[in-house]
Parts: structure tokens; C-alpha cells; sequence
């Protein structure tokens, strides 16, 4: 059962990687970390930006509980929680349970630009990296 | 971030969604088995005007946040422990 949601997990990310490789803006960025092959560019940006499955997993385990969702159902990073059928009273109270969970807590206008599994772990790997180092 | 934009929010529905942050924000310093119940109120009272009101109607939201303002700083205060409701039938009144 866990097997699934964490093969969709690296589906999904190097699908990110791709898209946002495929952006001009990005550009600049590639020319700072002075890759030699476009592979190690790929693993280098994947590190920086992609949230560990295992965060993924858990927030697709909240939100499912959190919105009442049959356990056959399927909650991928990209889902967006409006197509999951969370209005924005959900969303607070998604990024509510996450704060608990994860032991963070997340700005006001951060929590209101949250909209996908992706962008929560994202935002919780990035919380949880800043409160280890203050700690 | 990647591709997905979050929606649209307005000034009133930020405050709203604000309000009903606070209100779950404090019931986690309230006793666990109050927290639940506690909880359930809340969310029923914002769902239930979430449904009942029209968006437009902004005096009356209005209204309603500054009596949640008030409904949550006297939750916020250390002998409140737990909440309790009662239903008042609108249809009652004249």
C-alpha cells in the first residue's frame, strides 16, 4: 500500500525537475552551480527543490484524513486540494493539522498559497530544516 | 512554485479564514477532551455561514467577524475551557 503513493512521488517530481528545466529562467541558475553534464544539474536541482517522499506520503495521509476521503482513494503530490474537494475552510484547517504534525508553524500569507501536496511538503521541509538550525 | 496558482482570495474572506485560524489555534491550549468538541462547534458555526450567507452580503459578514473577534478572545482566556451552543431559531422572530 505504501509502495504506491511513494513510485507516484518520484514520478511527479522528475516531472517538475523537467518542467523546470525546460524554463528559460532557470538559465541562471544551472550557470552558478557550473555542471559539466546536464545529468548532475538534474540530481543537484532535484535535491534543492523536492521535498523527501517520506513528507509527501505523511501530508498525503493528513489531508486524506483531514478531508474524509475513502482510503481507496488516491491523493497525489500534484492533486490540488480544490480538485480533492477542499474549499478554503479545509485548507486551514489541512495547514493546521500539518503545523501539529510536523511541529511547525507556518506563516499567514505562506498558508494562504498553498494548494497542492507538493507545495505543503515543500513548504514543511524548508520550515522543519529552519527550526532544526535555530534549535 | 510549480504551475499551480492559489486562489483568489478576498480582503473579507482572508479575515475570515484569519478568524476561524485563530479560533483552532486556541483550542489547542484547551483541555484534549474538550478540544474536540470545541472543535466541532467552531467549525460547524463557520460552515454553516459559510453556507447560509450570501458572499455579497458584507455588513452581515462583517458583523459576524466582529463577534467572532469577541467570541474568541473570551475562548482565549485561561478558564474557558470548554464551549457550548444554542440553537436560536431565526424563523421565531417577528
Amino acid at each position: 500500500m505504501a509502495a504506491v503513493p511513494v513510485t507516484c512521488v518520484r514520478l511527479t517530481t522528475s516531472m517538475h525537475t523537467n518542467q523546470i528545466i525546460g524554463k528559460p529562467s532557470t538559465l541562471k541558475l544551472v550557470s552558478f552551480g557550473r555542471a559539466t553534464s546536464g545529468l548532475s544539474r538534474l540530481s543537484r536541482f532535484q535535491i534543492s527543490c523536492a521535498a523527501k517522499p517520506e513528507t509527501v506520503t505523511k501530508v498525503c495521509e493528513i489531508v486524506k484524513t483531514q478531508l474524509a476521503l475513502s482510503a481507496d482513494s488516491v491523493v497525489e503530490p500534484d492533486s490540488k486540494f480544490s480538485a480533492l474537494g477542499a474549499d478554503s475552510l479545509d485548507t486551514v484547517e489541512i495547514v493546521m493539522t500539518l503545523e501539529e504534525e510536523f511541529g511547525i508553524s507556518v506563516e499567514e500569507e505562506n498558508s494562504q498559497n498553498i494548494t497542492t501536496v507538493q507545495e505543503a511538503a515543500d513548504l514543511i521541509e524548508k520550515l522543519v530544516e529552519k527550526k532544526n538550525a535555530t534549535a | 512554485m510549480v504551475g499551480s496558482r492559489a486562489p483568489k482570495l478576498s480582503g473579507i474572506q482572508k479575515q475570515v479564514l484569519s478568524l476561524y485560524r485563530g479560533f483552532l489555534r486556541t483550542t489547542r491550549s484547551k483541555p484534549p477532551e474538550n478540544r474536540a468538541h470545541i472543535e466541532s462547534i467552531i467549525s460547524g458555526e463557520f460552515r454553516k455561514n459559510s453556507k447560509l450567507i450570501d458572499r455579497k452580503d458584507f455588513l452581515h459578514i462583517e458583523y459576524l467577524i466582529r463577534r467572532g473577534k469577541k467570541q474568541l478572545d473570551q475562548l482565549k482566556t485561561v478558564d474557558s475551557v470548554t464551549l457550548s451552543s444554542s440553537n436560536v431559531d431565526d424563523s421565531t422572530k417577528p
